[in-house]
């Protein structure tokens, strides 16, 4: 009996660890855009240059990256689509099929991931080096407030460059996509935007508000969070980076795949099959 | 003058105890009138948590039980913003680190005037200005702290410990990585500061005297967890 006990004290440790994390995550974003606001003395200008240079880091710097991505991404499901669909006679469903697999699901995985890669393990290594350094407790001492000075515009600007990295994706893999697979495979420019206008729905907007506003996020509030558990050695900072791009994957699947799981069970019910 | 300063007028600790991050007590259920309008110079054996008891003092350390008293007001449920009037007022060195180590040397001096809106840009590019030409750092001014000697950094510090004109000064060894002749220049600045009415109490946590002895100082020692003046220092020692 004492292995099955064992196991349910593990289990239960697990859990309370995990919404424990989660919850201070969460308190995170509640604490540091109460601190923007009640922090008068923080004016919009020097918010806003923070928030800019995140986004040049962030959305600008990535641009590169993202591009060689989405074409590549954006022509193999097109190749495979394609390949597969003109088999069986289904190649006016190519639109819905891209409209699904890039817009839905690939592009706020992908964009996710390439942004924890880039800029989440930046911003936790950064944080950590400021808490070495004391430049956290310094910032208290002079009365500026680290959760509106560092990390709100973090998040402010992480979630605008991941809403336009990921509408970037989007565009690159749908039209770059098209062009290359043209060396492939003849397919009428008009035919394929017609396509994939009636398979795009308002639900495609909400679903891509929903995941990458939550990417953006999620990412910045939990790298912050892990570069702010450094206590005083420099030791710390890489453990903390590992543990802030865990974490954030982890976060960003799982709540990618809880929205997809709602949207079809919610396009199911429509169709009066659940 | 857009940010509000409240001067610290008296500082008292009830009842209270204080840990180390590492977990080890630094005061056991105290209570402490500090000494205002003078200098004190805070001893203890290494380790026994001077800097830690300077960070509470400071507002950045919040003890496990207990009040911290400021001008009779428990400061310890404050929230960041209700304390933010007193912080304005404590100037605060540390004893590593503590530069913003993006901006350059100017601009972490410029930091908490421009940040604060506690003087025009104008005036804090004076004030900063002077400071750097009055301890002869200048020409390290435009470089970021990586890039300049060991002394300077500490200097730094120090320095933006005072640029905003604070009434209550916390130095956690001062004293260490400066040569004699930045000290001296240094304890003239704060002699001046309390002449002109605006500086009143100095705490200065270190080892030895260097810095407390050009001025009248009272001893206030971190012992067995509890906290003495000098003289009660000495009581207890005859009473051993």
């Amino acid at each position: 009996m004492s292995w099955m006990f064992s196991r349910i004290d593990n289990m239960g440790r697990f859990l309370t660890t995990n919404i424990e994390y989660t919850i201070n995550v969460v308190l995170m974003v509640y604490v540091s855009v109460r601190a923007a606001v009640l922090d008068r003395a923080q004016g919009f200008r020097q918010i806003f240059s923070v928030i800019s240079a995140q986004i040049y880091f962030t959305g600008w710097q990535a641009v590169p990256l993202i591009s060689v991505l989405a074409l590549a991404v954006g022509s193999i499901l097109m190749l495979q689509a394609l390949s597969n669909l003109t088999l069986v006679g289904g190649v006016e469903v190519l639109g819905s099929f891209m409209i699904a697999i890039l817009v839905r699901e690939v592009a706020p995985l992908l964009t996710a991931i390439v942004v924890i890669a880039r800029s989440g393990t930046a911003v936790a290594s950064e944080v950590g080096t400021m808490r070495v350094n004391r430049e956290i407790e310094a910032l208290e001492v002079m009365g500026i407030n680290p959760l509106s000075f560092i990390v709100f515009p973090r998040v402010v600007g992480g979630l605008i460059s991941v809403l336009c990295l990921s509408f970037y994706f989007n565009v690159i893999g749908l039209i770059g996509g098209y062009f290359l697979t043209k060396f492939f495979h003849e397919i009428p420019l008009g035919f394929f935007l017609d396509s994939l206008a009636n398979a795009f729905s308002k639900e495609d907007i909400l679903v891509f508000v929903l995941k990458n506003s939550f990417s953006g996020i999620m990412i910045f509030v939990v790298c912050c969070y892990q570069g702010m558990l450094v206590k005083k050695s420099p030791h710390e900072v890489p453990q903390v980076t590992t543990q802030a791009v865990v974490t954030s994957v982890i976060y960003v699947t799982v709540f990618n795949l809880a929205v997809t799981a709602l949207y079809y069970l919610s396009q199911l019910q429509k169709l009066g099959l659940v | 003058m857009e940010g509000q300063v409240i001067p610290i007028e008296s500082l008292r600790f009830e009842d209270i105890s204080l840990w180390h991050d590492g977990g080890h007590p630094v005061l056991k259920n105290t209570t402490f009138d500090f000494p205002m309008g003078g200098v004190i110079w805070l001893k203890s054996d290494e380790g026994a948590g001077k800097s830690t008891l300077l960070n509470a003092l400071a507002g950045l350390h919040n003890p496990t039980s207990g009040s911290y008293v400021i001008n009779d007001i428990d400061v310890v449920p404050m929230s960041f913003e209700e304390f933010l009037p007193y912080r304005l007022s404590i100037g605060y060195s540390f004893d590593y680190g503590g530069l913003i180590n993006n901006r350059t040397l100017r601009d972490n001096l410029l930091l908490p005037l421009l940040f604060h809106h506690l003087c025009t840009p104008e005036q804090a590019y004076v004030r900063v200005d002077e400071i750097l030409q009055r301890f002869e750092i200048t020409k390290y001014a435009g470089e970021r702290p990586a890039h300049v000697p060991g002394r300077v950094r500490k200097l730094v510090v120090v320095l933006r410990s005072i640029v905003t004109y604070p009434s209550f000064l916390l130095l956690d060894d001062p004293s260490v990585g400066l040569s004699d002749d930045i000290l001296s220049n240094f304890v003239s600045w704060i002699d001046e500061a309390r002449e002109a009415g605006r500086l009143s109490t100095i705490v200065v946590s270190a080892f030895d005297d260097k810095m407390v002895r050009p001025f009248d100082h009272t001893i206030v020692a971190l012992e067995g967890h509890q906290l003495f003046v000098g003289s009660q220092v000495e009581k207890r020692v005859a009473n051993l």
